[in-house]
């Protein structure tokens, strides 16, 4: 025990004495989700209010006159009328209307005689802007007519409405938001302690032997099973530091950021609390030992940081994929999903924090956690004791 | 006192394209005896890919033989390697020192793994930064110092322990002649410090300046083993380099 202490101390003092360790695995993970949620709400903001400045370019055939006024009741509706039906494709793609209605020429008679008529809307579908705007328009002015056709019918309005809608919620708003965002919280401090692992496993094995000390450090009175400890444990910490600074910083961002809904943050915060929060940085002891373990092994018969990187990435995809799953319609946390690494943090999590998780469940994620970090080690033993690999 | 009988260390490598894989085991050291006494310096000579390096590896319990024993001061190293690495300072001519620590912490470090008391690890390390001149460069971290400092951090660091058996392994290759001096120095005082001391080269120059007992390895076997003496006696070529050459080509 005490030659693991000495040997994580030192591992520690010269990670945290490298910049690139430092702003990957404290700085970045900190700022990270304070500042995606800042610039998020301000470039949402910005495009909704450029949007609103926008004026869009119609062009109308037929329009009846009660149409025409509710055109130009927008006053940043730019009307160009045309007499007959001609190439509005041409028109709309280099950008002289953006958008064209075509009324039906015998539009009036329908009406009149109360019958259904139809209306040809020549857009561009990436145009949400236009084609919002102008879909506002078209129900309003339906609405409208519906309202004049039955008055003109003389029917009460109970008659046409058979039923009104009354919801009565009986899940929490926490429950609701924590199985709606949960499981996009473990794509955060997974994807990041993913991260902090791997630039910590490598430096700590092939930078190791790159610098030319593996050499010093095997030749050292120390069983090679402790070194392996020691480096699995340091890199496992500059793996859990970015995930643990990811949570604090979603809190601070939370806290400090305006314009984030209240409910929103309320439910959040009241997600977030003592409980969910040490429950989730539990299962993320275990994984991040399993994640260093496993990378030390991957990289273990590499000689050039390149190299290792080579090795290690495409294990992001192992992880990627049940990331993904969890937040997959019908996947739930299950007795069959709770023994399946990353999957069961993604779906677990969300459990966590809708306030739902079963804690016999729990504690079986939590033990297969565990039975998996104690393999990735042991394989990464295995590989790091490979001399023909780790003198390479 | 360093033993060694019939060590032997094979690699077994994988070789081939696509789903033929063959297994090729290559014994980079076969079968090597030899002995070194204390208060006596070892020469293991040879070519480079000769075997030097693995056999310092196993004797410095690096890597494991495959086959065969050494004893290092009395601890055979089939008996946990662990004992052996107590009694043994090993240095190479890559210094192979922590670049982010500074020689303080890095004496701290190794003064701890090899369990010395405090107050001992203390005074060893101020006697030897007093004695190889670290002192001025003590906070400074190993990645900003030159090769000749770093050199002198890497024999404090060997030395920190008091170890009975000194291992080099091509202690003075790539280095200066002042700082491979300062190596040369530090083997000779071992030497009268009645340590046992056992160092790699291929420069006869150096052999010829330290050596009291020599081995010739080549292709991971033993082709002389005797005193510097006797292999000065039977020379036939003109120098020491030539009678090097002659006698690993005629293996």
């Amino acid at each position: 025990m005490r030659d693991l202490i000495i040997i994580v101390k030192k591992e520690l003092t010269e990670l945290l004495r490298d910049k690139k360790t430092i702003i990957n695995s404290i700085v970045l993970p900190t700022l990270l989700i304070p500042i995606l949620m800042f610039g998020g709400i301000k470039v949402s903001q910005m495009i909704s209010e450029s949007n609103q400045q926008k004026t869009v370019q119609i062009g109308l055939v037929n329009a009846p006159e009660d149409f025409m006024k509710l055109v130009k009741g927008d006053s940043l509706n730019e009307i160009t009328n045309y007499t007959e039906s001609i190439d509005f494709k041409t028109l709309i793609e280099d950008g002289t209307i953006q958008t064209a209605l075509v009324f039906s020429s015998d539009w009036q008679t329908h009406m009149d005689s109360l019958t259904s008529s139809q209306i040809q809307i020549y857009r561009n579908g990436t145009k949400d802007n236009v084609n919002g705007r102008v879909s506002k328009m078209l129900e309003t002015y339906s609405t409208e007519l519906k309202k004049q056709r039955i008055a003109q019918l003389r029917i009460p309005v109970a008659k046409m409405t058979p039923f009104s809608e009354n919801y009565i919620e009986i899940g929490e708003q926490k429950e609701l938001i924590g199985k709606r965002v949960g499981g996009f919280i473990p794509y955060i401090f997974i994807l990041t302690m993913w991260g902090g692992c791997l630039l910590a496993a490598i430096d700590l094995v092939t930078g190791e032997k790159e610098r030319k000390t593996i050499e010093t450090t095997l030749s050292l009175p120390i069983s090679k099973f402790n070194v392996l400890l020691g480096k699995s444990i340091v890199a496992s910490l500059l793996g859990f530091l970015p995930a643990l600074l990811n949570l604090i910083g979603l809190i601070i961002g939370l806290n400090f950021i305006d314009g984030i809904p209240d409910e929103f943050k309320l439910a959040i915060n009241e997600m977030l609390n003592f409980q969910s929060i040490s429950m989730i940085l539990l299962l993320l002891i275990p994984f991040s030992l399993f994640l260093a373990g496993f990378i030390i092994a991957l990289v273990a018969g590499a000689t050039t940081f390149k190299e290792a990187q080579s090795k290690a990435s495409p294990l992001i995809i192992v992880i990627i994929i049940p990331l993904v799953m969890a937040l997959l319609p019908g996947i739930e946390f299950t007795w069959s999903t709770v023994f399946v690494p990353v999957l069961n943090i993604g779906l677990g999590v969300k459990e966590i924090m809708a306030g739902t998780i079963d804690m016999g469940m729990y504690a079986a994620m939590l033990f297969s956690l565990i039975a998996f970090a104690v393999a990735a080690i042991y394989f990464s033993y295995k590989k790091f004791s490979d001399e023909n690999a780790i003198l390479k | 006192m360093i033993q060694i009988e019939k060590l032997t260390k094979s690699f077994t490598t994988k070789t081939g394209k696509g789903f033929k894989k063959e297994t090729v085991t290559v014994n980079a050291v076969n079968e090597v005896s030899f002995e070194c006494k204390p208060g006596r310096i070892f020469s293991l000579l040879g070519p480079n890919g000769a075997g030097k390096t693995t056999a310092l590896r196993m004797i410095a319990g690096i890597i494991n033989p495959t086959s065969g024993t050494a004893i290092v001061d009395g601890v055979d190293i089939s008996q946990g390697n662990d004992e052996v690495k107590k009694r043994i300072g090993f240095l190479t001519g890559s210094t192979g020192l922590y670049e982010r620590l500074n020689p303080d912490e890095t004496l701290d470090f190794f003064g701890q793994i090899y369990r010395l008391p405090e107050k001992k690890l203390k005074e060893r390390k101020e006697y030897l930064f007093e004695k190889l001149g670290i002192n001025e460069f003590r906070k400074k971290r190993m990645g900003q110092m030159s090769t000749g400092m770093k050199q002198k951090v890497s024999i404090a660091r060997t030395l920190i322990h008091d170890p009975e058996v000194l291992i080099f392994d091509e202690p003075t290759s790539g280095l200066d002649v002042i700082t491979a001096d300062s190596i040369i120095d530090l083997i000779r005082e071992s030497k009268n410090d009645n340590k046992t001391v056992i160092f790699s080269s291929h420069i006869m120059s150096e052999v010829d300046l330290l050596c009291d007992d020599l081995a010739i390895i080549n292709k991971g076997s033993i082709i002389y083993n005797d005193s510097f003496e006797n292999f000065k006696k039977e020379m036939k070529a003109d120098n020491l380099t030539q009678e090097f050459i002659n006698r690993v080509k005629e293996a």
